[in-house]
């Protein structure tokens, strides 16, 4: 496959636009501190492009970014995004990329409209006929509701200054034929983060990435690897950045971008209105998910954490709910202990269950109003509206002191604790008149570093099953 | 070419089917139930489907499609044509059948598109053109959302004119374009009906000859009068009843229709069983939705949830009420000194709303919880007492940080009062324990919410679900033991 273009290859970061909080203004010297960042791993970069929010910038905004783009870029290419819905402002676009010195232009499929095929290849071919610069197509059909027909990229790869096609529709069936028909004439980049091992092991020369200005230095790595055969590295390398880029993907594009960078302490400002930075399409528990795959990768330290599990005598653990040793004696309250999982996924589940009339029954209702600070407690739930009876508090025995721990109360450990309770009810360790007369409060110690759900449920589950056995035995 | 006949109009349910036991393939259909079904909804229907899509038709083996229609005849006994669902996924089968509800009797088949495979248009045509040759007027069946295909109109043109025996079709895409284009067609040379349950009057009004639905099974009455009132040109009549069920039968087209139907029919006191697996409770049809589906059932006018007498027991007097009882409303209902239910409502998922409700007695454990929280740390923690009547204190799940998220926390407030006011009206919280009772609502609302009337209104709806399922006992165990295998809960998994 003859390469057109030396140096179309390799790993190009879909640079962000920072803009400045509230003046929506672009930041230039956050620009250039990202791109300082990013470029000893790539090979090149790419100023507006759908990631960098395109759409939102004016003709002007975008030949300024291409112009710092080439004064940052230490001789790399430049290429420049110059996607519109109109072919005029697209060829104006393209002109200004050209005087400003950009390698090449990349072009999205015109949208809004659902111009015909023949419309898209007309746009196309005025482009580059207008305009002597090389251009590279741009599938994304995600955003654009359509995809780049391939009859028509068929035809454009004859243009002379075509030369590459970049997909990030993440569909590899498209992908391979368009390889299969224009292969042997113009380049393929893959634009979808979450398939680029297979995309470069199918043909592609190139990635042209959101993530790669946040882990550029993985890419070029499995991109390296897939050049030497060394396919099981590489492929071990992308499923560590599986679910980040997952997350660039699908759960907010650049907004998510823009939050990882932040975290990562590159600041690459807000997005333009009407995205949010956060509480939109990346929403505040996704980010926690991003801040967990971060510290996984090493971009970010990882907070130690000191804590005990509970040991002291058991029925001396429910101290915070105001329940003594004395009353749990005085009122025949029934507690119960148990302990499961390795290391991380460790998990203690200390049982306190008893009449509603008991200072029990006190302590249940207060803690729907008076919460522990960061420690607050959950009804135990099969799922929302899937109460279990009897009913039961879930009270993190340490506090939760960021959305990411919360999430691991929430979820696994909420839905495992009321599993372990059906399935104690169901097996009748549980009595029929404990469901009208009980409540139950659990103390849930999980390690703050936890962050396997599955593991975690599991865990739960089983300590949670220990702690209903060992409360309920006298009752048998 | 097909035609039309004269008694192929008007309103015709999609019954469903009572099964005998769970998820036993070879349990049967449970006569008893279906008959007591057909004669509730015969008196205001001009026909009878059986086994269409609402009757879990894919769920069922031959033989059982087979001896539902058989029941069906039997109750019907000639007072209402009675159209059998033949269609199958295989030609072969779908003749076989057609062949057998001709043998048997009934006025017409309705036959559905082959599904699964996705046949090409003309596969489409000629699988219709076989079952044309069994000579058993007919009715094509277009419902994209289930078979996979949606009818092209030029298939549909050729097949309605083309054949002997077709007599009408039944669109239940919703897509008004296409079904504008069957008028532009055919109308007049076949019957048109809708079976699209959210668009029954728009259909109507603009030349359908009938519907057949899987709603009417709840209000056949209803559509009737949605029917009556379009013949007679009185469409501000027939819009008011289309409006009014349009949450109604929202409920039942999206949110899992045969589940929903048999849940409000169960809801009624006709008892007709679940949803054959995979269809399961609680799944497509979520419980936010049963609550809502019972709610519209007892609209004024509509009546289909009965009241009926309640004593609360108080432990030191009864106070009788009478509320909108379904078959799992307990007669009495004791242990006031703390009650729990919870309640549910979205989308959208950053303006849903999720309540923790306790509701117990002023001097049990809920009143001193709330005395004792608003003296220590009222204030710090943005408590309030947001109603006297009965005293209701409203927490925030997750602590209030800027002034957006208070002020969409007076929407959620806002929310919870109309519940209470409504409860009180609904007879659910009878005045004579407003004095006697407390409530402590503790409201979650996301910190990224935006839409301020969805975050009243999702409060308001898990606050009147949560007030009903604290007082009923809601879910029962029997409820958490046969539902808690697929439970899934939506943050146990990473994203």
């Amino acid at each position: 496959m003859p390469i057109k273009v030396p140096w179309l290859k390799g790993v190009f970061p879909a640079l962000v636009t920072p803009f400045v909080r509230k003046t929506e203004e672009v930041d230039e010297e956050a620009y250039r501190r990202l791109i300082r960042h990013a470029l000893p791993h790539v090979d090149g970069l790419v100023t507006s492009g759908t990631t960098g929010e395109f759409p939102y910038l004016t003709r002007q905004e975008q030949r300024r970014l291409v112009e710092i783009g080439l004064e940052e870029a230490d001789g790399k290419p430049v290429i420049a995004g110059c996607g519109a819905s109109s072919t005029h402002e697209a060829i104006a676009l393209a002109r200004d990329a050209k005087e400003a010195g950009a390698s090449a232009a990349l072009i999205v499929t015109p949208y809004f409209l659902h111009p015909s095929d023949k419309g898209v290849y007309q746009h196309y071919y005025d482009i580059a006929t207008t305009v002597d610069l090389p251009i590279i197509l741009y599938n994304i059909p995600q955003v654009m509701d359509r995809y780049l027909p391939r009859t028509v990229v068929e035809d454009l790869a004859d243009l002379s200054n075509v030369v590459a096609l970049k997909d990030s529709s993440g569909n590899l069936t498209y992908t391979m034929e368009l390889l299969e028909y224009a292969g042997d004439r113009i380049d393929f980049f893959v634009g979808h983060d979450e398939v680029v091992l297979p995309a470069l092991a199918g043909g592609v020369s190139g990635m042209i990435l959101a993530s790669a200005q946040v882990y550029p230095e993985v890419w070029q790595q499995v991109y390296r690897m897939v050049g030497e055969g060394r396919v099981e590295e590489a492929r071990a390398l992308q499923r560590q950045v599986q679910k980040l880029s997952r997350i660039f993907c699908r759960y907010g594009g650049g907004v998510a971008v823009k939050a990882a960078l932040k975290l990562m302490g590159v600041d690459a400002g807000v997005p333009r209105m009407p995205l949010k930075a956060v509480g939109g399409a990346l929403i505040h528990e996704t980010r926690a998910e991003i801040r967990l795959e971060l510290e996984k990768l090493g971009k970010i330290p990882v907070e130690e954490t000191d804590f005990e599990y509970p040991n002291g005598p058991l029925a001396g653990r429910f101290g915070d709910l105001e329940i003594t040793p004395e009353i749990v004696a005085a009122h025949g309250l029934r507690v119960g202990s148990g302990v499961a999982g390795e290391a991380l996924n460790k998990v203690q589940i200390d049982l306190v269950a008893g009449g509603k009339e008991t200072p029990l029954g006190d302590a249940y209702a207060l803690q729907l109003t008076y919460p522990l600070h960061g420690r607050e407690a959950l009804t135990t739930i099969l799922e929302p509206a899937l109460t279990v009876r009897p009913p039961t508090l879930l009270l993190p025995a340490l506090p939760q002191k960021n959305l990411r721990q919360a999430n691991m109360i929430y979820g696994p450990t909420q839905s495992a604790m009321a599993r372990a309770i059906v399935d104690a009810l169901e097996a009748g360790q549980i009595p029929p008149t404990a469901v009208e007369e009980d409540v139950m409060v659990a103390l849930a110690t999980v390690h703050p570093r936890a962050l396997d759900r599955h593991a975690l449920y599991h865990s739960v589950y089983a300590a949670a099953s220990q702690a209903l056995a060992q409360a309920f035995a006298a009752t048998e | 070419m097909g035609y039309k006949t004269e008694w192929l109009k008007g309103i015709f349910p999609a019954l469903v089917t009572p099964f005998t036991t769970g998820d036993d393939a070879a349990s049967g259909v449970d006569e008893a139930a279906y008959r007591e079904l057909i004669r509730y909804v015969l008196p205001h229907v001009d026909g009878m489907v059986p086994c269409g899509t609402t009757g879990e038709f894919s769920s069922m083996t031959l033989e059982e499609r087979k001896r539902a229609v058989e029941i069906c005849l039997d109750e019907v006994n000639g007072q209402v044509p009675v159209v059998a669902g033949t269609g199958c996924k295989s030609t072969r089968e779908t003749v076989a059948l057609t062949e057998w509800a001709r043998d048997a009797g009934v006025s017409g088949a309705l036959v559905v598109a082959p599904y699964f495979l996705k046949p090409a248009f003309n596969e489409v045509y000629d699988h219709f053109r076989a079952v044309d040759k069994v000579g058993l007027p007919f009715i094509l069946y277009n419902i994209p959302q289930c078979a996979g295909t949606h009818f092209k109109w030029w298939t549909a043109e050729g097949m309605l004119l083309d054949f002997e025996n077709t007599i009408g079709i039944k669109d239940s895409s919703g897509d008004l374009p296409f079904m504008e284009a069957m008028f532009e067609k055919v109308k007049g040379k076949v019957s048109i009906f809708v079976g699209h349950d959210e668009v029954v009057q728009a259909a109507l009004a603009a030349g359908a000859d009938g519907a057949i639905l899987a709603s009417a099974n709840l209000i056949p009455d209803v559509w009737q009068r949605v029917y009556k009132a379009t013949l007679e040109g009185d469409l501000e009549t027939a819009q008011y009843w289309q409006q009014r069920m349009q949450k109604l039968v929202r409920i039942v087209v999206r949110c899992g229709s045969t589940q929903a139907v048999k849940e409000g029919l169960r809801m009624m006191s006709l008892p007709v069983g679940n949803s054959r697996h995979p269809v399961v409770p609680g799944g497509a049809f979520r419980r936010e939705d049963r609550e809502e589906l019972r709610l519209q059932l007892e609209l004024a006018g509509v009546d289909k949830i009965k009241k009926a007498a309640v004593t609360i027991d108080l432990g030191d007097k009864q106070v009788e009420t009478q509320v909108f009882a379904t078959p799992q409303t307990p007669r009495t209902i004791g242990g006031l000194a703390l009650k729990v239910g919870e309640g549910f409502a979205g989308p959208p998922f950053t303006e849903l709303a999720h309540v923790d409700l306790l509701l117990g007695l002023k001097d049990g454990p809920v009143g001193r919880a709330i005395d004792r929280s608003l003296a220590e740390r009222g204030e710090e923690r943005g408590l309030r007492v947001i109603n006297e009547h009965p005293r209701t204190l409203l927490v925030p799940t997750v602590t209030l940080r800027t002034a957006k998220q208070r002020r969409l926390f007076e929407n959620a407030a806002a929310g919870v009062n109309l519940a209470i006011r409504l409860s009180v009206e609904d007879g659910f919280l009878p005045e004579g324990i407003l004095d006697d009772v407390v409530l402590i609502v503790n409201a979650f609302v996301h910190p990224a919410a935006s839409i301020a009337k969805r975050v009243e209104f999702n409060n308001y709806k898990a606050t009147r679900h949560a007030i009903r399922k604290a007082l009923e006992g809601r879910p029962t165990v029997a409820e958490l033991i046969d539902e808690k295998a697929a439970a899934r809960h939506p943050f146990r998994y990473a994203p």
